[in-house]
């Protein structure tokens, strides 16, 4: 955090590897606190938050060094205050992002400047209090949102929230993902993986406290390792994963982040405690053939 | 090893045999667990030396499951087919004490303080072995950024930029997995830290709140700020380097020049106990990136306070402005110019747009990406922590331009690459180049 950067490696690294690329530096614009990022591989663009800036840049995908964003989204219509994470809706070209103030913003894809966003989604209804994840399925018009609640302790009411990609105001989610039984403590960056309807979330299952008046709890203890866990995007309630990642052959410890590669039948975690890059070749994951109608446990 | 492997391979045969996600599915009974028999320190360090980043063997963590018992979960406790990890330390921040010939570096990526003799370099490829470290549960370190000295105690003085959010204090003379000798709770996104000797004070930067937080010297636990630096007149964005220079009675800082979206909340320490908080009722305005700044404050300011002096605009070259260092005898301020691999030396009364009065950078000055900077006075040398590369380099004081350093002080072998990784917070697949995003 304290170094930001985007880094850029090989699929196939191993070990102690050098980045084919590194984006940094001030022309860059990007800041610390990027808790999600996508690839948009139609468009070929990296887009990312800047917390600290309150923007989105929109970066050529082979962007390096310090090369400029194609596009910035910042000022005050934008609604943005601290954006962390975001996520990339290619079908319908829109991005869609975490305000930083307790709501969803949705932007067109090629948006630029100081602009209002086009749908927002926020308010006591939807339950939505702290984004640290957010992703679209655009085949099913979803919008997931990785929705923490910080109580302080080991009771979570972190939630994946679901709800309809066009939703927009105070509206209660179609779905809530939530309860002991699911294992969310401390959730973290999700994607949704569209041919198959699975919903995979980043879990770190340790408590950090940021609470201002309150103590901090250490860090350091590996009995509260965390996880990636799927569930399909029509589960709903306090109903355990149908897939995890979990367990101390995976060497995760505090996952803070995930992506897929469906074709190479593989996972990605990144764990912010060990600073370390872990890749699961899980080809059972995405074995199952793209359908909506798995039993439905909603 | 074998027996994972073993596990493993039945863990795969039972899958491809049941199916994903089915209701035939390999049941959560197949899930390992293992017993719990080692301290959290030792199982720490078991996970560790699991991502290749220790060589000593300890057994496996312990896990907690939630109620999963009659669920049908696949996967389970999979090895990863490749990990991407740096076992070596990756170099923050650098601080020298010139009276007992020490240097301390702060390592966020083994979570680590590594302390050297002064004089100690690498006279190949080979890298130096440390004097010490302090590194393991006990100590409370995450992700540290800025360290400073005071050689009269003989203590070492860091803050956590992320999670730990703590000030920590250590004696020189220890070494391994210990307890602090003080602790402070600082505010979240804490980076630079700063010793004032003749107010026994301490300035610390917070990069989101855009403040400076000003500690007592001894303040432990809790303990309230004395004042704080904070509000829309302040000139501070994404504030990282301080210097509380006890000479000139100044408080010095490098700004990123990030403006988030809400105004700061201007005033001193009404925002909590320990300083910090953006104030839920400060108004939105909207984001700005400014352009980055060193901007200078006298020691006693509080509240929303313009700086006296501010370095800023083109002429200055200032690209990611992160750890500066002033030299009082000779009047001037060295910048670790993190964005462009070079430091910048300033006259320290310079105001305004004015360009650096030397520049150290170039291939064969072998500065990348430096985060740390140190004029040591006394021996006329400066000291730079390369973030982009396992070294830190010293050079003469008044070098300028594409100059070899004096000496170079390894902590990996020459070579080894440098992975990055600083509490990385999100990954992404770059399907068109077969690639994997990590921001940190």
């Amino acid at each position: 955090m304290s170094e930001p950067r985007i880094s850029a490696f090989a699929r196939l690294a191993n070990g102690n590897a050098k980045p084919t690329r590194v984006i940094a530096g001030q022309t860059a614009r990007v800041s610390r606190t990027m808790h999600g990022l996508f690839y948009n591989a139609k468009n070929d663009e990296i887009v990312v938050p800047v917390a600290l800036g309150g923007a989105i840049l929109t970066l050529p995908g082979g962007a390096n060094g310090g090369a400029p964003p194609l596009r910035i989204i910042q000022g005050p219509k934008t609604g943005l205050v601290q954006p962390d994470t975001l996520y990339v809706d290619v079908l319908h070209d829109e991005i869609v992002a975490d305000s930083g103030n307790d709501s969803v913003v949705v932007f067109p894809r090629t948006a630029s400047g100081d602009i209002e966003p086009i749908r927002t989604l926020g308010g006591p209804k939807t339950q939505i209090s702290n984004i640290y994840g957010i992703a679209v399925d655009a085949v099913h018009n979803l919008i997931v949102v990785g929705n923490r609640v910080d109580t302080g302790g080991r009771t979570s009411q972190d939630a994946i929230l679901i709800f309809n990609r066009t939703d927009t105001g105070d509206v209660a989610p179609r779905g809530i993902i939530t309860g002991p039984r699911t294992g969310i403590i401390k959730i973290r960056q999700v994607v949704v993986d569209e041919d198959r309807a699975q919903i995979f979330a980043t879990i770190k299952n340790n408590f950090e406290n940021y609470e201002f008046e309150q103590e901090r709890p250490s860090p350091w203890n590996p009995d509260r390792t965390g996880f990636i866990g799927v569930w399909s995007i029509t589960d709903n309630g306090d109903v355990p994963p149908r897939g995890v990642i979990k367990g101390p052959a995976t060497g995760l410890v505090w996952p803070a982040g995930v992506a897929i590669n469906p074709v190479n039948g593989e996972v990605y975690a990144i764990d912010s405690v060990s600073n370390a890059l872990f890749m699961f070749r899980v080809p059972e994951f995405f074995k199952r053939p793209p359908s909506m109608s798995d039993g439905g446990r909603r | 090893m074998a027996r994972r492997l073993l596990l493993l391979c039945a863990g795969y045969v039972l899958l491809l045999a049941a199916g994903w996600w089915t209701s035939a599915a390999t049941p959560s009974s197949a899930v390992r667990r293992t017993p719990a028999l080692l301290s959290p320190e030792a199982r720490l360090l078991a996970l560790e030396r699991d991502n290749g980043c220790l060589d000593t063997a300890s057994p496996a963590a312990i896990q907690s499951w939630p109620d999963w018992a009659a669920a049908h979960i696949a996967g389970g406790d999979i090895a990863p087919s490749r990990v991407v990890s740096d076992p070596y330390p990756t170099l923050h921040s650098v601080a020298v004490d010139a009276d007992h010939d020490r240097v301390i570096v702060t390592d966020p990526n083994r979570h680590a303080i590594w302390a050297y003799e002064r004089t100690a370099s690498s006279k190949g490829a080979e890298a130096v072995t440390a004097l010490a470290g302090i590194r393991g549960p006990s100590t409370g370190m995450m992700f540290i950024a800025a360290v400073a000295l005071d050689p009269r105690a003989k203590e070492i003085y860091t803050v956590d930029n992320d999670i730990g959010d703590r000030l920590m204090v250590f004696p020189y003379d220890v070494d391994g997995n210990v307890k602090p000798k003080r602790v402070l709770s600082v505010p979240h996104q804490a980076w630079g830290i700063s010793i004032n000797p003749a107010r026994r004070e301490i300035a610390v930067s917070v990069e989101g709140p855009r403040e400076i937080v000003v500690y007592a010297q001894d303040a432990s636990g809790t303990d309230r700020p004395l004042r704080m630096i904070r509000g829309p007149k302040t000139g501070l964005g994404d504030p990282h380097g301080v210097v509380f220079d006890g000479v000139n009675n100044e408080i010095v800082v490098a700004n990123h020049g990030n403006q988030n979206g809400r105004q700061t909340a201007p005033g001193s320490v009404s925002g909590g106990r320990r300083g910090g908080g953006e104030g839920g009722a400060a108004p939105i305005v909207g984001g700005r990136f400014e352009e980055p700044s060193i901007t200078v404050y006298p020691g006693e300011a509080t509240g929303d306070v313009a700086p006296v002096r501010r370095i800023q605009g083109t002429k200055t070259g200032l690209n990611w402005p992160m750890a500066i260092s002033v030299d009082a005898a000779h009047d001037e301020v060295a910048v670790a110019n993190s964005g462009d691999s070079s430091i910048r030396i300033f006259g320290r009364a310079a105001d305004g747009d004015v360009a650096p009065v030397r520049v150290i950078k170039g291939p064969r000055t072998g500065i990348r990406g430096p985060m740390g900077v140190a004029i040591d006075a006394k021996n006329d040398e400066l000291w730079i922590a390369n973030y982009g590369d396992h070294t830190a380099l010293v050079f003469a004081r008044t070098a300028s331009g594409d100059v070899a350093p004096r000496r170079i002080l390894r902590n990996a072998p020459e070579g080894a690459p440098t992975v990055g990784f600083g509490n990385p917070g999100a990954v992404a697949y770059d399907s068109k180049r077969d690639e994997i995003l990590v921001p940190n």
